[in-house]
């Protein structure tokens, strides 16, 4: 375990171990030894990568003074580990700011909570999540653009087949992020789940870690009409087909979240950190990806549904309809955390 | 004729494996119902499955294994399916074939497929 375990700190499918070391670092910040936490520091949605810097040299000498320290790395493996990690980090902070302040330039950047959210409580980078959401900021640039060729082609005279490609184009460009979220749920699914790269408006309409189809679909139905009657049907009835699913699924993760909830209060991600029962806990975090993983699948089986039951201009238009739809959430996002209200 | 059940059936857990001999046989369960869910006992996704074919009024024979019946009963299976290939948990039997997981199920729901299967395999009454 000690000689493999310095890759499994740097790479970013390590599930297992990463977990047991967060886990094992969160369970040593609840024995206080008195001086205050600088974890507190690290909680902040909005800290800048300046502020990150010195929350994170300031628990590297609080782990480097604490003795005994829990987990399956030795001193030495810690070391090792924490100045490939510093350096990992400074990199990938300055990838960060070079990237954010290209989409502030664009208008396309909103703040949320994702400057902190790759690094955990240990300071360690998430270099799955790292990469997750410097994908996702070309992802948003990407839709921008897809988003524009749709508002153009909806009010043009382009063939049906000419449309289709756009549709086409547009959909898949919905299924690599999906792929994407996949590979982020496999590095942390709680960041996935907690829909941590979304703004805080789409945040608040999150179900198992992203949209509800059948909400989607109540809301594009009537920006599409007029349309003939079979597909009226067909529409509504992959509303309700939705909604089965999606009721089916939230059940399911009600029970996950329940056993879960009981692997915690029984402490089996306790100070015992070699305990056989965090492969319990292990075998249910899996759970909770594979729900994501369903969620997805269901999310992208409800789009190709609406491409197949739609003309290509209908499709078009409702993809248009759905697009600034999320472009509207997310500007709102950014206007209510930049207004400031004067005090009633 | 399939006679009418009105709850979800349960297959009680089978015996500690020791001789096989009081183990329930999973093939004989497979070929007499019409729809057959076999999961981890305990399984979330298993639940899914099993709510949602109750909300679309199917009435699913659900058999629950234990971890140490696992391999035994994932060979089981394996041996009903063409091509011997290996079964994953959990599995959806519709007239004593293996239809698929979780993801199969969703997926032909969503495509409006599932509904008529169902009928079709007499577990779904109109």
């Amino acid at each position: 375990m000690n000689s493999s375990s310095t890759q499994f700190v740097t790479s970013g499918g390590m599930g297992m171990y990463d977990h047991m070391h967060q886990l094992s670092m969160w369970g040593e910040s609840f024995k206080s030894n008195g001086s205050p936490h600088p974890l507190s520091s690290m909680l902040l949605p909005n800290t800048s990568p300046s502020l990150i810097i010195t929350a994170d040299m300031k628990l590297d000498n609080q782990s480097e003074d604490t003795s005994g320290t829990p987990g399956p790395l030795n001193k030495y493996d810690q070391e090792v580990t924490k100045s490939s990690e510093k350096i990992q980090r400074r990199l990938a902070q300055n990838r960060e700011a070079a990237r954010k302040s290209r989409l502030r330039k664009k208008g396309l950047y909103v703040a949320s909570g994702v400057e902190a959210s790759h690094v955990g409580f240990n300071g360690a980078v998430n270099s799955g999540i790292a990469t997750f959401e410097a994908e996702y900021g070309h992802w948003l640039e990407e839709q921008q653009k897809h988003v524009s060729d749709l508002r153009a082609a909806v009010t043009s005279n382009i063939s049906d087949g000419e449309m289709r490609v756009l549709v086409e184009a547009s959909l898949n460009h919905y299924y690599e992020l999906f792929r994407m979220k996949g590979a982020a749920a496999k590095a942390d699914v709680f960041y996935v789940m907690s829909g941590l790269w979304k703004s805080s408006a789409e945040r608040f309409f999150l179900w198992i870690g992203g949209f509800r189809p059948s909400e989607l679909i109540k809301i594009l139905r009537p920006k599409i009409e007029p349309l003939a009657e079979p597909q009226l049907q067909g529409i509504c009835n992959l509303g309700q087909l939705c909604q089965q699913a999606e009721d089916a699924l939230s059940q399911g993760m009600d029970r996950l979240q329940q056993t879960l909830a009981q692997s915690v209060a029984d402490g089996q991600l306790g100070e015992a950190s070699y305990s056989p029962q965090i492969d319990t806990a292990m075998e249910k975090l899996d759970g909770v990806v594979r729900f994501v993983r369903q969620a997805d699948h269901l999310r992208k089986a409800a789009l190709v549904q609406v491409s197949q039951i739609l003309t290509p201009r209908q499709a078009a238009r409702g993809l248009l309809v759905l697009g600034e739809y999320f472009e509207r959430l997310r500007a709102l996002s950014q206007v209510w955390a930049t207004n400031t209200r004067e005090p009633e | 004729m399939q006679e009418t059940i009105p709850f979800t059936t349960h297959i009680p857990p089978a015996a500690p494996a020791g001789d096989g001999g009081a183990t329930v046989d999973v093939k004989k369960l497979v070929v007499e119902n019409s729809i057959i869910v076999v999961g981890k006992r305990g399984c979330c996704m298993c639940h899914v499955v099993k709510r949602l074919l109750l909300g679309l009024g199917v009435n699913p024979t659900v058999f629950e294994v234990d971890e140490p019946e696992e391999g035994h009963v994932a060979e089981q299976l394996s041996s009903l399916v063409d091509d011997g290939g290996e079964v994953q948990f959990p599995a959806v039997f519709v007239g004593g074939k293996l239809f698929g997981g979780l993801e199969r199920v969703m997926a032909t729901h969503i495509s409006g497929e599932l509904v008529p299967i169902l009928k079709d395999a007499g577990a779904l009454w109109l």
